[in-house]
């Protein structure tokens, strides 16, 4: 007997040629390979369904099936995902990597199914850093500085912790604002701050590399449950799949990136002195990581160690 | 199934006379109940209607907040009294030309439509002061509708339109509101300049008087009486160009300048005045973010039935041409325009054309302008023509004699949006220009 | 007895709005004048517009329902003859009923079901907020097209109430 015909439908806000838009392409690919053509996936990009807020209800409801989305748009519903995104929670991408495909990133992808949420894959953001008409070298660069910064309480208290000041801007208007000395600054992964076109406003991009908040993949609980255990399985196979090719399309994206802004001017700035940032964000883990589990957490993520050899000399 | 579904209802709705609002929310309704196939999804898919609805898409973006803004001040500036010294200046200053009051019709709605946040309220001041003189002083009626109402829209491409926030909004953050203020500059000096030569020759074909010089005094009075208040465009300006604060923001700084103006310089704001003005923008505000907020729900269930990547894929087996694309992309604006408001029709169909027209070479910025001025077609444009109907119910005549003699106004109209369309320096040679100011 | 209840809720509904609209423009000014003087732009006053918004605009929907203030394609419904008209007229308030009743129902469950979350910014404020105005629009919908129901039986009209 033939399985029935299966179409999925999922939504990112990015544009097409954007890596978390490809490497959802890519799944949707290897499901229509591995079943024929009977499993497709079908992605609507450029937001066309609605914000990551507005998506992720979607998915929750079942009307949309799955989604990526930033973690930072599921801390609303399931507060233990704050973790991921804490600042200098992660010491390198690969630090990030080896925690979020381990025990930790299993731990928080959990903790979303009991709101309807099956997680499926986190893909990569980069690392975020801060952009500004100035070299930012160390905190006492940011103090009384206006930065735009996503409109949530963490990142809010993120920007104070630093001594700046958080500027409330809708995404749209911070080109402008750059521009016209509005804010002073913005934050964002090298590809966003080339996208958005801001380079062409401001020039320093300095590597405070500040947060790593990763990608999500997430499917809706009440679809999942109408498949059979092997579709789901294919369907997670697909999405782990899709992940290596993730990384390699941020990547290069990075890379092209990094190298237009370059070309047209902007500076990168490498030494900046980490520390002083890292160790002013106590306010924000005494703030966002209250509860037994996200202490936990983030102890086995800090635990983690990135280079694999390592590991067993600390055992 | 769903898109035949919401075609089919919102067409019947609408003839039924059913208010856009509700035809577009009971259609989406009835695209959902044809999509889900049993309560099971529909309940879901409502939920996800209401969620658009009052969601980032729809309603709750902050700067549609500029709207009820520029709503307000325009009403604080018609309670002030800033509309009766707006139409003296322009009287003094070409009320001695043939057709005089046209003439001064034209300048005044436009310099009041700079201030206003739309056309339909710019009518609404302005008509209401001129048409009635022009009748008195034997303009016909039909004239009198269709040099204000004309001149009314390019208020839709002066800083501080409704409609710029909506297209830059509807283009999902890709367009600079300061960029489509400056790019609308131009064509709106060009539109009037074709406002003038259409109320013009009109006039001298009817053989309508010229009234008389009043001299340079009475004119440079009436203009410094004026200037206060169309000194909001300039504060507008200079506020977001200067960082002071974001488009959004400098809604704000309007009202707050109209308040100054009518009740501390001119003292002619009574407290009843100030109170009817705020219920007038509370409801007007009512009116035009309810409609937003449906629209997104209309546009959710165009870009789940895939219409933009449909309609794409039509285009361009139509022609590879830009030229015709472009021309179609006019003609399908036009057709919509006379059926949709303004506001619908920015919010559905740009995500649909800008696409296909930034593939074929147009900037976002200046498919913006070619948006606009084809939405204000439909603005004078039966069945839903929103600022000609206020026209018509201010100069007591009907619809059908106002369009007897429409054409030379929608010439002048349609020649401004081919050349806006086919050359686009008209649009963008302000901005970048602007723009390379600000970066150097 | 049923139009004064109408008009006196559809009066006190533009006033709130109106109200709310005055606290959105200081939320505004604050925003500014917070950036210069105080050098803090509190990213709560954003929010705070954003949820009176709903509230002013969801408000003034329904009191425009009551004066028949949306714009709609009434040429068309000139044409038909009085008889007819009348009819249509009826079947139109019927339609509105449906969808204030759709916007009743959805706008109070979603209320509950965002009950537990909180609008970011805004640590006071439940999600759940946010949905009550389509609730409320929803139920003085249905009112106010009752009362006009009641007005074409009697052949009489409908006054607004203010302004
Ligand atoms: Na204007
Ligand atoms: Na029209």
């Amino acid at each position: 007997a033939d399985a029935p015909k299966i179409e999925l439908r999922a939504s990112d806000v990015w544009d097409d040629d954007y890596p978390t838009v490809r490497a959802l392409r890519n799944m949707g690919e290897l499901l229509s390979q591995r079943t024929n053509g009977r499993i497709t996936l079908k992605v609507f990009s450029g937001g066309a369904l609605g914000s990551e807020k507005e998506t992720i209800e979607q998915v929750k409801g079942g009307t949309l099936d799955m989604v990526r989305v930033n973690i930072s748009a599921m801390n609303n519903t399931c507060p233990i995902t704050i973790v991921p995104a804490l600042p200098f929670l992660f010491r390198s991408v690969d630090h990030m990597h080896k925690a979020l495909d381990g025990a930790p990133g299993e731990e928080i992808l959990r903790s979303c199914e009991p709101q309807g949420y099956v997680g499926l894959a986190y893909y990569d953001s980069g690392a975020r850093s801060i952009y500004a008409k100035k070299p930012v070298r160390s905190l006492a660069d940011t103090k009384g500085m206006k930065i735009r910064v996503q409109p949530s309480d963490m990142w809010v208290s993120v920007a104070n912790a630093m001594g700046a000041n958080a500027t409330p801007l809708a995404f749209g208007e911070v080109y402008t604002a750059l521009k016209t000395g509005l804010t002073d600054a913005a934050e964002n992964n090298i590809p966003s701050y080339e996208g958005t076109k801001h380079y062409e406003v401001v020039k320093y991009y300095s590597k405070t590399e500040h947060s790593m908040a990763p990608e999500v993949v997430m499917f809706s609980a009440k679809k999942w449950a109408t498949l059979s255990k092997a579709d789901q399985a294919l369907i997670r196979e697909a999405a782990k799949s899709s992940v290596t090719q993730n990384r390699k399309y941020w990547s290069d994206r990075e890379a092209q990136s990094l190298a237009k802004v370059t070309a047209a001017g902007s500076v990168i700035v490498s030494d900046v002195d980490k520390k002083s940032f890292a160790d002013a964000m106590a306010p924000v883990y005494a703030k966002f990581v209250t509860t037994d589990q996200a202490k936990a957490l983030v102890k086995a993520i800090q635990d983690f160690k990135e280079a694999p050899a390592a590991a067993p000399a600390k055992k | 199934m769903a898109l035949t579904v919401l075609a089919i209802v919102f067409a019947l709705l609408l003839i039924l006379g059913v208010p856009v609002v509700f035809a577009i929310g009971l259609s989406s309704v009835a695209a959902f109940v044809a999509s889900s196939g049993g309560l099971d999804m529909l309940v879901p898919n409502l939920n996800t209607m209401f969620n658009t609805m009052i969601g980032d898409s729809g309603m709750n973006k902050l700067a549609f907040l500029a709207i009820p803004f520029f709503i307000f001040a325009g009403e604080l500036m018609i309670y002030g009294g800033m509309a009766d010294k707006i139409v003296n200046f322009a009287k003094a200053a070409v009320g001695h030309v043939r057709g005089g009051l046209g003439m001064s019709n034209v300048v005044a709605c436009t310099l009041f439509g700079g201030i206003s946040g739309s056309a339909v309220a710019d009518v609404s001041a302005m008509g209401s002061v001129l048409i009635p003189i022009m009748k008195k002083e034997g303009y016909d009626a039909d004239y009198a509708v269709n040099v204000t109402t004309h001149a009314a829209l390019v208020g839709v491409l002066t800083p501080t339109s409704l409609n710029i926030i909506l297209f830059t909004l509807a283009a999902g953050g890709k367009v600079s509101i300061l960029d489509m203020i400056y790019a609308g500059i131009i064509p709106a000096i060009l539109l009037t300049a074709c406002n003038l030569a259409a109320a013009y020759l009109v006039a001298r074909k009817r053989g309508y008087p010229r009234g008389e010089w009043p001299g340079w005094a009475i004119v440079a009075r009436s203009f410094a009486a004026a200037l206060p208040g169309l000194m909001v465009i300039v504060i507008i300006l200079f506020c977001i160009t200067a960082g002071i604060c974001t488009a959004t923001e400098s809604a704000s700084i309007a009202v707050v300048w109209a308040l100054f103006l009518s009740a501390v310089v001119y003292r002619s704001l009574t407290v009843e005045q100030f109170i009817a003005a705020c219920a007038k923008a509370a409801k007007t505000t009512g009116t035009v973010l309810t409609l937003i907020g449906i629209s997104a729900v209309f546009g959710y269930l165009l870009a789940i039935n895939e219409v933009p990547t449909m309609a794409g894929e039509w285009m361009s087996h139509i022609s590879t041409n830009p030229f015709v694309i472009f021309f179609l992309v006019n003609i399908i604006l036009f057709v919509l325009g006379t059926f949709l408001d303004m506001a619908p029709t920015i919010l559905i169909c740009t995500p649909i054309f800008m696409p296909i027209c930034a593939k074929f070479g147009m900037d976002p910025v200046q498919f913006g302008i070619v948006m606009l001025l084809n939405c204000a077609l439909g603005l004078n444009t039966p069945p839903v023509g929103t600022t000609q109907f206020v026209g018509c119910a201010i100069g007591e005549i009907s619809v059908g004699q106002v369009m007897k003699t429409i054409l030379p106004f929608y010439g002048s109209l349609t020649a401004t949006m081919m050349l806006i369309t086919y050359i686009p320096a008209l649009s963008m040679w302000l901005p970048n220009l602007v723009r390379s100011f600000a970066v150097g | 007895m049923y139009t004064r209840l109408c008009a006196t809720l559809s009066k006190l509904s533009l006033q709130l709005a109106a109200i709310g609209l005055m606290l959105i423009l200081l939320c505004m000014l604050y925003m500014v004048i917070g950036r210069y003087v105080f050098n803090d732009m509190p990213a709560w006053a954003e929010r705070l517009a954003l949820l009176l918004t709903l509230y002013v605009t969801l408000l003034s929907t329904a009191v425009s329902v009551r004066d028949a203030g949306h714009i709609g394609l009434e040429s068309f419904l000139v044409l038909a003859p009085d008889w007819l008209r009348l009819k249509l007229e009826y079947v139109i308030h019927g339609l509105l009923i449906v969808f204030g009743a759709l916007m009743l129902y959805f706008g109070t469950t979603l209320a509950i079901s965002y009950w537990g979350e909180t609008i970011p910014t805004l640590e006071w404020a439940p999600d759940g907020l946010r949905r009550i105005p389509v609730a409320l629009c929803g139920g003085l919908m249905i009112l106010f097209s009752i009362e006009h129901i009641i007005a074409l039986v009697k052949g009489t009209e409908v006054e607004p109430s203010w302004h």
